[in-house]
């Protein structure tokens, strides 16, 4: 518990450490450059191209975030399917709800 | 050693039941023992089954007559809303899954407590604040809306109470939510060493199927809610079609929620009716698979459904043909299930004690109830019926024949383990059959009325439909004095009741080998399992009468 | 072993059972979430449905530079939540730097409410507020900021709430009232800190980037 227990162990942690913030900044990175890409991709006229490229960029963000910094990846079985349910019952949300909306008269 | 634990035979060291370890008002306030907050359940949904069931009296009471002898329209608007509002959120889907679920869920799967105990507390205080706000909207002046909140009646028009009303249920959502959180951490992760998933008990299962509905549908509600309340409070016009918005959303929101909430209701109590009909069967259930297969596709497809209550809202035609065949579908899990409660008695050792008698009566009544909805999801009958007695009818076989019938069959079968008392069984036959008589009495004559026109929520209607009316509220006189009856004897039986034994019915399952009452932590030591569950006879064989260890000992290979 | 024995809670013999549990309850309130603001945005998605062109000119209206900056104030206190929840599973030896993260991400949380604030002001001198008072013309334009005054409130909600989450763990962390290593609320309140980046993430696109192009 006590910051000076392991001295033995200062330069593996610190290697550590350095692996920590590599991993992480790396992915910070990633997620900064989508967010610049998705601003400059609103300001091309694609028409229907342009809403979707932002929702795109937005879902990789968010699987990035979901995988890497919320470990999804390397979760169990059972947390991965609990992740899953909620997008799975939104989905049916979106698809019946459309049914009605875009085949409205 | 396996055997002998699931017996109960292992003599266990004295120390106080649950219900006697501690006796302050704070170690029931504050305590987070399961079996504790199932009791502060309890006796919270009684009150308001009982509130509600006030409200009602007085609406059955005005139906006597054609004209509106008795309350004003205002009046016998705000009666039926508060009566709805109140019988969904504070009694029905709290009834069976925050009570025997909270009570049992742990004790049936060998665990200590549920996986969250402090919020479980919470979730029970929630449930108090949120009655709170909904109580206040009734005495404040009450609320209108009926239980629906339909935009946009309830978001510009009305003029009584909707915000506390609307605060109250959004509130009560996050006390369900966070009981579905706890239920389904504690199925998958404090199941007894060898208790897995298809050794669990149905009820365990229904518990289970109900509380993922409510993580996943209550949040819409929220949402739908949200909403209603946004636009009185904030001005903001989501469904305020003058200003381009669209009050059908509201209806989508709401029943994308309010859909699976009739599972929500309905699943628990099919879980007790699975417990119950084995045990005076002396059977195993038929097709415990699927029975578990039945209830995940239940849960799963009730969200699929919600629209067969917006055939007439101005929904596209398209939507309607999806909804009404994907409502068909939602027959099939539900008519397999009441199958193998029937094939379940076949050959069996049938006695009639009371929660056998709820329990059967659950069947027939669910089985009324859900065939008379396959009238409903058909469009050319639903649009005919829409907003009739027919519907009231439909709804009320499925929720108060059948998951009210089913909660007081727990009651009965449970009673004994919860508070360590018998009570005076002729007296439980003859509520269980009076419950069902008075309840046929009350519902049966509105699917006519219905089915001839009649439309719900008026508070005056043509003389021809007299007839039918006052035998409906003929019919809920007798149903209230068979609601109040058990109040009665099992009021008495908590103070002059016999002392009950371990397990008075001769069940299987972990909760009948703990004491009645069980001890603050429920085993002594950790159960170990190493059968499926209904284990009444051995496998291949006719049932017996023996009591289910001794089954047991003829079954070991 | 006797940081297990101070984080083990009843009623579990076992901590990494616990542990475990308390990940999972989490992810399962968290599918919860992802329903809550999916309704949102699936109101959000219906309007803009019916009244495209509004959409694209009350997007318009929004001030990009706000958004997009609060974009990135936010995907860096995910950054600094992931690495206090990795560090904190690493070693106990990396307590400063789960205590300096949590600090980090707790202020940058504060941030962005603060430039929230300064864009909530703008809006409402912009007459930005539905009502009779309301700037723009077209008819559904109000339904957008209906939506965006709704879905940003109950998102800076949520976000406060992580705010005090993650303060109260920074200080009960500080005082060595629990120990940092393997703490399993840490690993909690990360989970629900990113989900509430995640909304952001998602409401990026729909509030700040319609009718950019046109």
């Amino acid at each position: 518990m006590s910051d000076r227990e392991e001295a033995g162990g200062d330069a593996r942690s610190s290697d550590g450490v350095r692996r920590l913030w590599a991993r992480n900044l790396l992915i910070w990175a990633a997620l900064l450059v989508l967010l610049l890409l998705s601003l400059v991709a609103a300001y091309i006229p694609m028409g229907r191209v342009t809403t979707a490229s932002g929702i795109v960029v937005a879902a990789a963000k968010s699987t990035l975030v979901v995988l890497l910094f919320m470990e999804l990846a390397s979760a169990k079985p059972q947390i991965r399917i609990a992740a899953i349910s909620g997008l799975v019952f939104l989905v049916a949300m979106f698809a019946l709800t459309f049914v009605d909306v875009l085949a409205r008269p | 050693m396996t055997d002998a634990l699931l017996a109960g035979e292992l003599p266990l060291p004295p120390h106080p039941d649950y219900l006697r370890d501690g006796s302050t008002v704070w170690s029931w306030l504050a305590t987070t023992d399961h079996k504790r907050i199932a009791i502060l359940y309890a006796v919270t949904i009684t009150v308001f089954f009982f509130l509600g069931g006030a409200a009602i009296t007085a609406v059955r009471l005005e139906l006597f007559e054609p004209n509106g002898w008795l309350l004003t329209s205002d009046t016998y608007n705000k009666l039926f809303s508060f009566h709805g509002i109140i019988m969904v959120w504070f009694f029905l889907v709290p009834s069976i899954p925050n009570t025997f679920g909270n009570f049992l869920l742990p004790l049936m799967i060998g665990a200590p407590d549920v996986a969250f105990p402090r919020l479980n507390l919470f979730s029970w205080y929630l449930t108090i604040a949120a009655g709170a706000f909904t109580v206040y909207a009734l005495v404040a002046g009450g609320v209108d809306t009926g239980w629906t909140f339909y935009t946009p009646y309830s978001s510009m028009f009305s003029n009584t109470h909707v915000f506390a009303a609307a605060a109250g249920v959004f509130v009560v959502g996050f006390a369900s939510i966070a009981t579905g959180v706890n239920f389904i951490a504690t199925t998958h992760m404090l199941r007894a060493p060898g208790m897995t998933w298809f050794r669990l008990p149905l009820f365990v299962w229904a518990v289970y199927a109900t509380s993922l509905i409510m993580v996943l549908a209550t949040p819409v509600l929220a949402i739908s809610l949200l909403l209603v309340i946004a636009e009185r409070v904030l001005g903001l016009p989501i469904f305020d079609p003058a200003r381009g918005g669209d009050p059908i959303l509201f209806q989508h929101l709401f029943w994308f929620y309010s859909h699976p909430a009739v599972y929500i209701m309905v699943l628990p109590a099919m879980g007790v009716v699975s417990e119950i009909i084995p045990c005076f069967a002396r059977r195993r259930i038929f097709g415990y698979d699927f029975m578990v297969y039945a209830m995940l596709a239940i849960a799963g497809i009730g969200f699929f459904v919600w629209g067969h209550h917006m055939f007439v809202s101005g929904q596209s035609a398209l939507a309607s043909l999806v909804f009404s065949f994907l409502s068909f579908i939602i027959a099939v899990p539900s008519a397999i299930k009441v199958f193998n409660w029937t094939a379940s008695l076949y050959r069996g050792q049938i006695s009639f004690e009371s929660p056998m008698l709820y329990a059967l009566g659950f069947v027939g009544l669910f089985t009324t109830g859900g065939l008379s909805g396959l009238f409903l999801a058909s469009i050319p009958v639903d649009i005919h019926v829409t907003d009739t007695y027919f519907v009231v009818a439909h709804f009320h076989y499925i929720m108060v024949g059948g998951s009210v019938s089913a909660f007081f069959a727990g009651l009965h079968f449970w009673w004994p383990k919860v508070t360590g008392k018998l009570y005076p069984e002729s007296w439980a036959k003859f509520a269980a059959i009076l419950m069902y008589a008075g309840f046929n009495m009350t519902f049966l004559p509105q699917f006519f009325a219905g089915y001839l026109g009649m439309p719900r929520r008026y508070h005056t209607y043509p003389a021809e439909f007299q007839i039918y009316n006052v035998m409906s509220s003929a019919g809920a006189a007798v149903l209230a004095v068979a609601y109040l009856l058990p109040l009665g004897y099992l009021g008495w039986s908590l103070f002059y009741g016999g002392k009950a034994a371990k397990n008075p019915w001769g069940a299987t399952g972990l909760e009948w080998t703990a004491t009645s009452p069980p001890p603050p932590k429920n085993f002594d030591r950790q159960p170990r399992v190493d059968r499926g569950p209904y284990d009444y006879h051995a496998q291949g064989m006719s049932a017996g009468t023996d009591p289910p260890e001794m089954q047991s000992a003829r079954d070991t290979r | 072993m006797s940081d297990e024995s101070a984080l083990l809670r009843e009623p579990w013999f076992d901590f990494g059972r616990q542990r475990e549990a308390g990940k999972f309850g989490i992810w399962v309130f968290l599918a919860s979430e992802t329903l809550f603001f999916g309704a949102l945005m699936l109101t959000y998605t219906v309007c803009r449905i019916e009244h495209p062109e509004a959409f694209a000119a009350a997007g318009r209206e929004t001030n990009i530079w706000y958004g997009t900056i609060n974009t990135a104030v936010l995907l860096t206190s995910s950054l600094t939540m992931a690495v206090a929840a990795q560090a904190s599973e690493q070693s106990a030896r990396l307590r400063r730097l789960v205590l300096s993260c949590l600090l980090l991400t707790a202020m940058l949380g504060l941030a962005f409410i603060a430039i929230k604030g300064f864009e909530y002001k703008e809006d409402i001198d912009k007459h930005l507020v539905p009502g009779a008072e309301f700037a723009l013309p077209q008819r559904g334009a109000e339904l957008f900021y209906g939506f965006y005054w709704l879905v940003t409130g109950v998102h800076a909600i949520h976000l406060s709430i992580g705010i005090a989450l993650v303060s109260r763990l920074f200080w009960v962390l500080l005082r060595r009232e629990l120990p940092a290593k393997d703490n399993p609320e840490i690993e909690v309140t990360a989970l629900y800190w990113h989900l509430v980046d995640i909304v952001w993430i998602f409401l990026y696109p729909l509030i700040y980037l319609p009718g950019r192009a046109s």
